[in-house]
């Protein structure tokens, strides 16, 4: 009888447990959305939440907790949980954590490096600031998240991150296929080759039979690949899954050339253990990569925000705005700055401030200058060191790519 | 507690109750299952990700290294060379694996102490080390460490190349699977020699050497059909910083063979012991007082029977060997998981992608499993 009894209730205890599962499952959604409404309130909707949500969840609990069957619960459960999901945006739940959680790298010299101390320093790291800035008025709120080249694109659509700056080259193919909306590129990169200085090699066409080694899960791999069958060269190409291999493999002598994209060459070159000098990066670029920040598709309103962060750096070198000079404009009389930096405009009926609706505070712009940099800064500090030009990375009036929508 | 007679309700029948217990179990997993899938395809919906196959169909984009698949082809080639890869390395570590395990297995049991010792400081050395390290080891250390640079690259007797970019050695001059097939023929008249052997030992008692007949018939079928279908050796030549003619075998293909080998022979060879000390003592004692020698002892009599009890849990080792062959993907080596991967990051979905690559190791195991069940149920004792 006992056996029987302990064999009976074993699958029961299977059985609640997995229900157990099922039903905090489905009620966490609910716990989380409570706390991220109550943290919204004060700060951003005062009228309107509160009429909706707590009228309905009240009104529910105490039936789900008498209510026998579960089948019953989950379609009611459910509801508002599918509500509130398709109507908030990446912004309110960026908002609610209090912190920007940046897909990012931890060893690419100049763009994003982990020091000893646990910072991310670099070009990349800085505008995982300058979104941290914008939308939370605090540069520091960012968790940094190391991802693997392979993986970012499924930690950006799983929502591990809320926003990739990693490097990643804006394509057709992964803008349809990742689930991915690249906003404005940060950084106009464009392939190159680094080979050993005395391997004798001065142009691409002088490289054939000789094998190639990139990065692995990279556009780099397939443009070398076009490149080589372009030139009518034979090259072998080697694909390794982290940058400390090929460096390996490339100073074993496994690989003649080294592709990749300049920045990161230039970079890499600079931290070479043999000395900078050991490599020569060829003179032609053989693709386009507009570098750019990431975010998931079908979320307008966090791409909006991400894409005017971004922007603003490039606005505020416009108006040479710098974190130094910033505190200079707050009596400006120019209202396109007054706008950009959230001032006060006097108007006809008073003081107004320019809230374009983006979902972002008003002074999104000083903060980012004033406590990250414009872009130049930014290019300053992490790229010029390792001997970046500026190139087509220059603003529009200096003949380059880098032009922001006017801000009104 | 019930008397002889009664009847039990239904909500009290032990029988009722367990059939209830399980139906619910089935549905929950059922329905959990139908949960996720709805999850899956619901936010694949809302980030615009394609669910389909079609994905299959698009150029790959990428080169896979030693194949000339363009990257024009479609994805499914690319997956269809990685699976050849996945299967080159498996098939070449599951035969040097099971003859280094089975040496160094019956190693352990030497009367030599050198040899026992030796053999017993491999497998306790080997076994406790995670295989991503001989992966890296075999890598780092030996292709990248030892072997040399193209410009001076080792060339024993002028036959083969070895250098970090590859071991290149001679092969046969000719088309496609011409060798295999002959290789199948050769094989199939082999076994009928060394049949007919056999039945001719029975009938008059001649000695057999059915090894020495089919090794022979085996010789000459390969030699006949390499002279007439007019095959040539192709031997490899250094040709700049590559090497041309032989075939190629790719240094990341080596460093992922050499750590499975390693590694998988470890767990082989303790397996072996065990089985050779499960076969009764008594065994070893016949076959040594009827003066077979030591060889024939074990070949004859021992192993045979120590197999027995070695073929499910060696099939299970060549199960992980072939999984643990995903781990080359980390050294660039092209097998179906780092072509899933590469494909992931140009853009085909990953889920799909990866639902692929999922069934076919759980084919390609399940596929394993069977032989090893066959085999099993040939060798097993028949009880009468």
């Amino acid at each position: 009888m006992r056996k029987t009894l302990i064999r009976l209730a074993a699958p029961v205890v299977l059985a609640g447990l997995i229900g157990a599962a099922c039903t905090t499952a489905d009620d966490e959604p609910d716990a989380t959305d409570a706390v991220e409404e109550s943290t919204d309130e004060p700060a951003d909707e005062p009228a309107d939440e509160p009429a909706d949500e707590p009228a309905d969840e009240p009104a529910e609990e105490p039936a789900d907790e008498s209510a026998d069957e579960p089948a019953d619960e989950e379609p009611a459960d459910e509801e508002p949980v599918e509500e509130v999901q398709s109507g908030e945006s990446l912004l309110d739940t960026v908002i609610a954590n209090d912190s920007v959680r940046c897909g990012t790298r931890d060893a690419l010299p100049g763009f994003a490096v982990l020091t000893e101390d646990g910072d991310h320093v670099g070009f990349d790291a800085d505008f995982c600031r300058v979104i941290a800035a914008a939308v939370l008025g605090d540069a520091t709120k960012v968790d940094f998240i190391d991802l693997e080249t392979p993986d970012r694109f499924t930690a950006l659509q799983s929502g591990e991150v809320d926003v990739l700056v990693r490097n990643t080259t804006w394509t057709a193919s992964r803008d349809g296929g990742e689930g991915a909306t690249f906003l404005q590129p940060n950084f106009y990169d464009g392939q190159g080759m680094m080979v050993s200085a005395d391997s004798g090699f001065a142009a691409l066409t002088d490289m054939d039979g000789v094998i190639v080694c990139v990065a692995q899960g990279t556009t780099t791999e397939g443009n070398a690949a076009a490149e080589a069958n372009r030139l009518g060269l034979n090259w072998e190409i080697r694909a390794f899954e982290d940058v400390e291999l090929i460096q390996q493999a490339f100073e074993a002598g496994q690989c003649d050339g080294w592709s990749s994209d300049r920045s990161q060459l230039t970079g890499l070159r600079s931290e070479f253990p043999a000395g900078p000098d050991a490599l020569t990066i060829l003179p032609e670029t053989f693709s386009k990569e507009p570098l750019a920040p990431a975010v998931s598709d079908g979320d307008t309103q966090w791409a909006q925000a991400v894409n005017w962060a971004v922007l603003a750096t490039i606005q505020a070198e416009e108006f040479g705005i710098t974190s130094e000079n910033v505190g200079d404009f707050a009596d400006t009389t120019d209202i396109t700055i007054q706008r950009f930096l959230g001032l006060e405009i006097a108007g006809d009926d008073g003081a107004a401030v320019l809230d374009p609706g983006l979902g972002l505070p008003t002074d999104f712009g000083f903060q980012v200058v004033s406590q990250v940099g414009n872009y130049g800064e930014i290019f300053d500090a992490h790229l010029a060191p390792l001997g970046l030009e500026r190139g087509v990375n220059s603003l529009w009036t200096d003949g380059g790519l880098l032009y922001a929508p006017p801000y009104r | 507690m019930t008397t002889a007679g009664a009847r039990v309700p239904l909500w009290r029948d032990v029988r009722v109750l367990q059939w209830i217990i399980q139906l619910v179990v089935v549905a929950a997993a059922v329905l959990l299952v139908f949960w996720l899938y709805g999850n899956y395809t619901e936010n694949s919906e809302r980030l615009n990700i394609p669910t389909s196959f079609d994905f299959l169909d698009n150029p790959t984009s990428f080169e896979i290294t030693g194949n000339d698949l363009s990257q024009n082809a479609p994805v499914r080639d690319a997956y269809y060379e990685g699976l050849l890869n996945t299967l080159r390395v498996s098939v070449a570590g599951i035969v040097a694996a099971t003859v280094l395990g089975t040496i160094i297995g019956i190693g352990r049991l030497s009367q030599n102490w050198l040899v026992r010792k030796m053999a017993t400081v491999y497998v306790e050395a080997v076994r406790n080390v995670p295989l991503v390290l001989f992966l890296i080891a075999g890598f780092l250390a030996i292709v990248l460490g030892v072997f040399p640079q193209i410009a001076d690259a080792w060339e024993p007797l002028g036959l083969a190349v070895i250098s970090n970019r590859g071991i290149a050695i001679p092969w046969y001059d000719g088309a496609g699977y011409g060798l295999l097939v002959i290789g199948l023929i050769a094989a199939v008249v082999a076994w009928a020699v060394s049949r007919w052997r056999q039945v001719l030992f029975a009938r008059t008692g001649a000695t057999p050497r059915t090894g020495l007949w089919a090794g022979g018939a085996f010789l000459a079928v390969v030699l006949i059909g390499w002279f007439g279908l007019g095959y040539a050796w192709s031997i490899p030549e250094i040709d700049g910083r590559l090497t041309t003619g032989g075939i190629r075998i790719d240094p990341s293909f080596f460093a992922l063979f050499f750590a499975l080998v390693i590694y998988t022979a470890s767990h082989i060879a303790e397996i072996v012991r065990g089985s050779i000390q499960a076969v009764p003592k008594g065994q070893g004692e016949a076959a040594s007082a009827l003066a077979l020698s030591g060889f024939q002892r074990m070949w004859y009599v021992v192993l045979p029977q120590a197999f027995r009890i070695a073929i499910p849990p060696i099939g299970n080792q060549y199960l992980n060997l072939i999984k643990n062959s995903s781990l080359g993907a980390g050294i660039g080596y092209y097998d179906l998981t780092l072509v899933t991967q590469t494909t992931v990051g140009n853009g085909s979905p990953a889920v799909p992608a990866f639902g692929i690559t999922l069934a076919v190791y759980v084919t390609i195991s399940l596929v394993t499993s069977l032989f090893v069940n066959i085999a099993n149920r040939r060798f097993k004792l028949v009880e009468r």
